[in-house]
């Protein structure tokens, strides 16, 4: 099945749902900067969370859900990360795999693990691996089991929210009985599965067949703890295969793309919030510069005041692309672009939000001034955790690949 | 050199199944009201098919000329060979540009689920035709 984007949930009813998302909001801005520090998961926020059951937003009417479609969950996801967009980014993957999974899944199985989710239960999705990240067919091998099922092994190195989660969605190549990967890339491509399945590890990582190694350090969004995690014999029963695994990602990458500029967008009010915190305050005094003067302010320095109004429009641009890009969805206004260009066209959103957000983290490095380059402030914080934008699906760089071969392609088929 | 002699054997077999199809109650129902018209453009042989589901009418040749259509697929004979039996990895072939699928994706999506149905109406034909050459392991 598809899940179809629509209005169900009126505005009213919205209302409570973004106040759970402020408090949360407000949580993760008081504890983000120490576990920024500890660089870990800030672990302190996995009980309001599921308790909130904010996780369960999107979960259709018809499976116990409130109905909340991708425009909404998107603004619960900004309202997070404007206060802390690495704790957000955790909790976003199940946003992500919810929608993903949901998109894919059987009504039998929607029933059944939408119904965990109101419950509160989280879903992470740990896709990624060593070779080519993303968009690298699964290495992970899944092994026919003679009962049914299959056992899972390999690697996926990228496993944002692992901690807190107790449902995995993610991908493995089906291999014939002694684990060999099919040859032929067709063959492949159809082998390549996305699953759901029970998620249960403890204190330190281990779980049947599965270890989380916590290994986590990066330049930024410490607060992830985006893990590499192992699989070993991990099992998966039949009822837990969702959809070939490519054909399932790109009909509903708008659950990543979206989510992800739901969170820089959410950054970018952030930047723009610190920025003026400090900038409408700031004296410099008595100066000789580009402005000579006895007392000057930089709130009345031209490149200043500009730099401050330009952040300002890119967060009004992220806000606009990012609800207009949803829109377009709920609407069906998707119909007007060519097929070819649903994932890239949808992306579109992710890259400007990401690129103007990251735009934005060094201009406010700069506006700031050198204080701001210091360890332990918002500043270089964000800078830093605004560099990840770079990285998830879709890039830019992928992005116009898309785009432009799309328009420069000739009309014989490609046999 | 396609698994195809000429047009014809894509009108008889591809065109014969679709025409099965749309005249088969669970198709008319499933289709009802959408607008959904394909337009089947092949190459090697070169063909062109409209399968019109409400209309319950599928037209070959120059009979399709001009007629309009909501949805444009257009292929190789072979792999539309494979693709009408469920051989042909869809989002593979598009990725690939081995297969172009053109109109609106409201519409378009409304084709997937009558895809299982028209591969059984289609390997049906094969067999009824005594052309299990064309079949795919
Ligand atoms: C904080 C953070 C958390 C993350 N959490 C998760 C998570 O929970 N789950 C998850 O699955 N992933 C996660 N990711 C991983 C993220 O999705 C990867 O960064 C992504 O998969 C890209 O992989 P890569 O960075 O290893 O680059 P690679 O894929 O190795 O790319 C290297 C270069 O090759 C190009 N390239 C790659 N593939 C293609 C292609 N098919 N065509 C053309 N060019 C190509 C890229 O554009 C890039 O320039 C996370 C990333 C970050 C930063």
């Amino acid at each position: 099945m598809t899940l179809e984007h629509k209005r169900v949930l009126s505005d009213a009813d919205f209302e409570p749902w973004f106040e759970k998302a402020q408090k949360l909001s407000q949580l993760f801005r008081e504890i983000g900067m120490k576990y920024d520090v500890e660089n870990t998961f800030a672990y302190p926020t996995i009980k309001p969370f599921k308790e909130s059951k904010i996780g369960a937003l999107g979960i259709p009417v018809e499976f116990g859900g409130p109905g909340g479609n991708i425009l909404q969950i998107s603004k619960v996801v900004s309202e997070m990360s404007r206060g802390d967009s690495a704790i957000t980014l955790a909790y976003n993957m199940h946003f992500i795999m919810f929608g993903i999974a949901m998109a894919n899944m059987s009504d039998e199985q929607n029933k059944y693990w939408g119904g965990r989710v109101c419950g509160g239960e989280l879903i992470f999705g740990p896709f990624s691996e060593q070779r080519a990240g993303f968009s690298g067919l699964a290495d992970t091998r899944a092994i026919p089991q003679p009962g049914g099922g299959w056992k899972l092994y390999g690697k996926k190195t990228w496993g944002t929210l692992s901690e807190a989660a107790d449902i995995i969605t993610s991908s493995a190549t089906i291999t014939d009985a002694e684990g060999n990967l099919p040859e032929a890339f067709e063959d492949r491509v159809s082998s390549e599965m996305m699953y759901i399945a029970d998620w249960s590890v403890d204190e330190d990582g281990n779980g049947d067949g599965v270890r989380i190694e916590k290994s986590w350090n990066a330049l930024g969004m410490h607060a992830t703890g985006t893990h590499v995690i192992h699989f070993d014999g991990f099992f998966v029963p039949e009822s837990g295969y969702i959809c070939e695994a490519r054909t399932g990602l790109f009909s509903s990458l708008e659950w990543a793309s979206l989510m992800f500029a739901s969170i820089y967008y959410g950054m970018s009010q952030r930047v723009l919030e610190e920025s003026r915190a400090v900038l409408s305050k700031k004296t410099l005094g008595a100066v000789f510069g580009a402005v000579a003067a006895s007392d000057v302010k930089v709130a009345g320095v031209g490149h200043i005041i500009d730099g401050v109004g330009d952040m300002a429009c890119k967060v009004e641009q992220n806000r606009r692309i990012l609800w207009q890009t949803c829109n377009d969805l709920i609407d069906g206004y998707e119909d007007e672009w060519p097929l070819e260009l649903r994932v890239p066209y949808i992306g579109l959103a992710k890259t400007t939000v990401a690129a103007n957000t990251t735009h934005m983290a060094q201009k406010a490095m700069s506006l700031v001034g050198g204080s701001a380059f210091r360890k332990g402030t918002i500043f270089e914080r964000l800078y830093r955790d605004s560099c990840a934008a770079m990285y998830q699906p879709l890039n830019a760089d992928q992005t116009y690949t898309y785009i432009g071969e799309y328009l420069l392609q000739p009309e014989e088929l490609n046999d | 050199m396609s698994v195809f002699k000429d047009a014809d054997e894509v009108y008889k077999y591809i065109g014969g199944a679709f025409a099965t199809a749309v005249s088969d109650p669970k198709f008319i129902e499933a289709t009802k009201g959408t607008g959904l018209v394909i337009r089947l453009i092949q190459t090697d042989p070169d063909c062109e098919m409209i399968i019109d589901w409400e209309g319950q009418k599928v037209l070959t040749g120059a009979a399709a000329d001009g007629v309009p259509s909501s949805v444009q697929l257009r292929m190789s004979s072979d792999n539309s060979n494979k693709f009408w039996q469920g051989k042909l990895n869809f989002t593979l072939a598009m990725a690939q540009r081995k297969v172009k699928l053109d109109g609106k994706r409201s519409l378009a999506l409304k084709l997937l689920p009558l895809t299982p149905g028209i591969f059984e109406s289609y390997l049906a034909t094969l067999k009824a035709e005594g052309r299990e050459d064309l079949i795919v392991s």
